[in-house]
């Protein structure tokens, strides 16, 4: 199940990146880029 | 600098630059919870900022994926057809419709005790029948808000309970009939109050012309594919847990949103993604946000003088003090809330059965999910029928939010008469 | 043709980089909780296993503890003492090392695992603002511990269920999977914390222990705080231990382990081998719902004026002064506990004696602190 999770996680982060960089607004890209620390953190089972 | 002052501090600053510079919410609070880390002395602590933000984390999963499997029904044409089914059903008598809707939204939160999960979900399946058969948008989105929050306090599961249970080592049994006692009148009484009077009843003809197009006949049985799927894996959930580990909520929307691409009108699974990611951003990073704000409540002591405030109240006032400080402080979350607050008051009340006791705070608890800024219920109702201003829907569920906080009191008070006639 | 960059590219960029930047500094101190602690057992040590001695499934595995033994020379009674449970209760942890870095053992056997739930101390609870360490000063230096979370490792578990249903079937909060007190009697094929839970029992079962004591704190406004919670199969050891703690005048409350209340030591030992089951709560202000700004002298000292106002409002189940309840009271206390059980058990069935030496005076770590008792860091 960890597994699927893990692949869970990265299939987001892969979005939240895609999604950063096509975002205009900067405050927009700021919230992104908080919710990212989270999902990195994870993805390399740190937190 | 005192406790309160620090916090004071931070609520002013949130407000500053929320208000005043128009930052976005979740942002405003990551620097509030900064600022007041510094006037706490307790430097930058990043360490405390993330940590706290991962309170969320399994939230943010189940938002996300949520959003996604909205999006594929929506793209593959899911939604429309199950709208126009549902309207071809229930569209001859006014009561009927209304607790059925009800009951609909309800379901998805009585079976995983989350609010979000079930207006999310048969929530917006059901936005768009209600406002093709005359409810305003915000009255709309007020009844599925306050249907998903019924849903959650409402058996068999309710995690609120679980909460405050396991605080004070009460077994989550025997919990249905004080949950049914709360939730059942709560139900009839909100729907009616919210829908009767502007919901219409239309002739079949009437009734024809605002039909969405229905993909019914082109795809058959397999349309449903991906809500049966869903709801079977939810109710399966704990059956299977001797054989098998639980997917958990964010596996079965992802299994629901791929079985989605099969069944009907094809689209690019990758533009529903993003679009799922833009929709959900703002509360992901209020989430985040919101998470910082309160380790940073804690670390600065904050939060211990929040809970020491409340419950040094005079026992006249105590249960004014859980009327406002448990919907108040849900808007941290209303898991939250049951944890911090309910534990103590469960404690305080120890005289009176903790069965009901906690079944009625459940319910009190509950209207933390109206509180902004998070209110998570508003918010996503508000959403889902297209509604900018989640506001204007929280208004509307005021009334019905008196009468759940009446009712929570009311089984408080009468705990004791309850406990003998069940 | 070159597509060129704009603006918000860059600062996408930028943006990527800080969050990077961010996870390396958070995450260097999350990882710092990784590191394990050190303990210097008493020459008295027989032998150091692991729990996968007992259930080698858990080898390698981030629940895999230390178990130390003390065999005495002499046959008599074999006891188990279980600290760590719980990372965010100190005292019971403390109280586990105190023990395994002096005693001797003459007679009988005991098995000491003070960190049982290992992977409980390489995470903090969010929300909680704890300090990730506190540290005690000895003659020789300071020496520090780890201050975990209640619960399993979210990374070493994940993810939770929606609902956790527990091995006697009744519903739970999700995050309770993660709950080594509320997993017994642990599953084989079970999640990690289930497998620690299974292998605690393997081990009580292969030893033939005869007394098993889960050593934990407790909020001070919780009702279960200073007391003995007791398996019905131990209702007379421990009434024999309460009287002679309270001839030490050591008040302390006698609480039935409820029947409904599955997957906890007190019950499932009790229930599942034929081992006495006993667990003992002191209280902990730093672990409470009230507490004022976390800290390591909250965790250490016990101080906590929002405590006192409680105390006043007559909403705590323990006296509570603005001296606070130190963790040398609340490890003293444990000690006691012990001390009397054991004397307890000999009393009731001198085959099942056990005979300890060096065991660390309650009165003394009270009076003179816990540091006297700890070897110095090396």
């Amino acid at each position: 199940m960890k597994i699927i999770y893990h692949l869970i996680v990265l299939l987001l982060i892969m979005n939240l990146i895609w999604y950063l960089f096509r975002e205009k607004q900067f405050w927009t890209q700021v919230s992104i880029a908080i919710v990212l620390i989270m999902f990195f953190l994870r993805l390399f089972l740190i937190k | 600098m005192p406790e309160y002052a620090i916090f004071l501090s931070m609520v002013v600053i949130f407000a500053i630059l929320a208000m005043g510079l128009k930052l976005p919410i979740g942002v405003s609070l990551v620097f509030s919870a900064l600022a007041g880390a510094l006037l706490g002395g307790e430097g930058l602590a990043l360490r405390h900022l993330v940590e706290g933000s991962f309170g969320y984390f399994d939230t943010i999963l189940i938002i996300v994926t949520a959003m996604i499997f909205m999006k594929v029904l929506q793209a593959s044409g899911i939604l429309d057809t199950i709208t126009a089914i549902l309207l071809k059903t229930f569209y001859k008598r006014k009561v009927t419709l209304l607790l059925t809707v009800m009951a609909i939204v309800m379901f998805p939160g009585m079976i995983t005790g989350s609010s979000t999960a079930a207006v999310l979900s048969t929530g917006a399946l059901i936005a768009p029948v209600l406002i093709k058969l005359g409810l305003s948008k915000v009255k709309t989105a007020a009844l599925i808000a306050m249907g998903g929050i019924l849903g959650m306090i409402a058996p068999p599961v309710n995690i609120l309970v679980m909460i405050m249970g396991g605080g004070v080592d009460m077994p989550y049994i025997g919990l249905t009939i004080p949950l049914l006692i709360i939730v059942i009148p709560l139900a009839i009484i909100i729907s009616l109050w919210l829908g009767y009077k502007d919901i219409q009843i239309l002739d079949y003809e009437q009734m024809k012309s605002i039909l969405p197009e229905s993909y019914s006949q082109e795809y058959g049985f397999r349309l449903s594919l991906p809500v049966l799927v869903v709801i079977l894996l939810m109710i399966g959930q704990g059956f299977t847990s001797s054989f098998m580990p639980d997917i958990g909520i964010p596996a079965i929307f992802l299994v629901g949103s791929l079985v989605g691409i099969f069944c009907a009108r094809p689209f690019n699974f990758f533009k529903v993604t993003q679009d799922a990611m833009k929709e959900s951003m703002p509360i992901l990073c209020i989430l985040a946000g919101v998470g910082m704000f309160i380790q940073i409540m804690t670390l600065t002591g904050g939060r211990g003088w929040i809970v020491m405030s409340f419950l040094s109240l005079p026992p006249v006032l105590l249960y004014l003090g859980i009327s406002i400080s448990m919907p108040l402080f849900g808007a941290v979350s209303a898991y939250g809330s049951a944890s911090i607050l309910g534990v103590p008051f469960i404690l305080a009340l120890i005289n009176k059965n903790a069965i009901i006791t906690s079944a009625a705070l459940s319910a009190i608890a509950g209207l933390g999910d109206l509180m902004p800024p998070t209110a998570l219920a508003g918010i996503f109702a508000a959403q889902i029928v297209g509604e900018k201003n989640y506001f204007k829907v929280l208004r509307y569920c005021l009334v019905p939010a008196l009468f759940e906080l009446a009712m929570g009191i009311g089984v408080l008070l009468l705990a004791p008469v309850i406990e003998k006639i069940i | 043709m070159k597509e060129k960059i704009k603006k918000h590219h860059l600062i996408a960029l930028c943006l990527l980089c800080l969050t990077g930047t961010l996870c390396w500094l958070t995450g260097v101190q999350f990882l710092s909780m990784r590191k394990t602690d050190t303990f210097y057992p008493s020459p008295g040590l027989s032998a150091q296993t692991k729990l996968s001695d007992y259930f080698p499934q858990l080898a390698d595995s981030p629940g895999d503890t230390a178990v130390y033994c003390f065999r005495g020379e002499e046959e008599g009674g074999n006891l188990l003492i279980l600290g760590g449970t719980h990372p965010n209760e100190p005292a019971g942890f403390i109280t586990a090392v105190l023990l395994l870095e002096n005693i001797t053992v003459s007679r009988g056997k005991i098995f000491i695992i003070p960190q049982a739930n290992l992977s409980g101390f390489t995470h903090d609870d969010p929300f909680e603002g704890n300090p990730q360490k506190f540290s005690l000063e000895t003659p020789g230096g300071r020496r520090w511990f780890r201050f975990g979370s209640r619960l399993t490792n979210p990374t070493h578990q994940w993810p939770d269920p929606t609902l956790f249903t527990n091995a006697a079937g009744q519903a739970l909060s999700g995050a309770e999977v993660r709950n080594l007190n509320r997993s017994y009697p642990g599953k084989e094929k079970g999640h990690l914390t289930e497998q620690i839970a299974f292998g605690i029992m393997e081990l009580i079962k292969k030893e033939e222990i005869d007394l098993s004591l889960d050593l934990h704190e407790a909020a001070p406004e919780y009702p279960v705080v200073n007391a003995i919670v007791f398996h019905e199969n131990s209702a007379e050891l421990a009434a024999i231990a309460s009287m002679e703690l309270q001839m030490e005048d050591i008040d302390i409350r006698m609480e039935a382990s409820p029947p409904s209340l599955r997957g906890l030591s007190h019950r499932e030992w009790g229930d599942h081998t034929p081992s006495m089951a006993i667990l003992l709560e002191t209280a902990n202000a730093s672990h409470g719902r009230l507490k004022g700004k976390p800290s390591e002298a909250l965790i250490v000292e016990g101080k906590d004026p929002n405590y006192v106002k409680a105390s006043k409002l007559g909403m705590l189940f323990v006296p509570y002064s603005k001296d606070g309840i130190p963790i040398k009271e609340r490890v003293a206390r444990h000690l006691a506990a012990v001390n009397a059980l054991v004397s307890g058990l000999r009393e009731l069935n001198p085959d099942q004696a056990i005979d300890i030496g060096n065991f660390p005076p309650a009165q003394t770590v009270n009076e003179q602190g816990i540091g006297l008792y700890l070897h110095p860091p090396k």
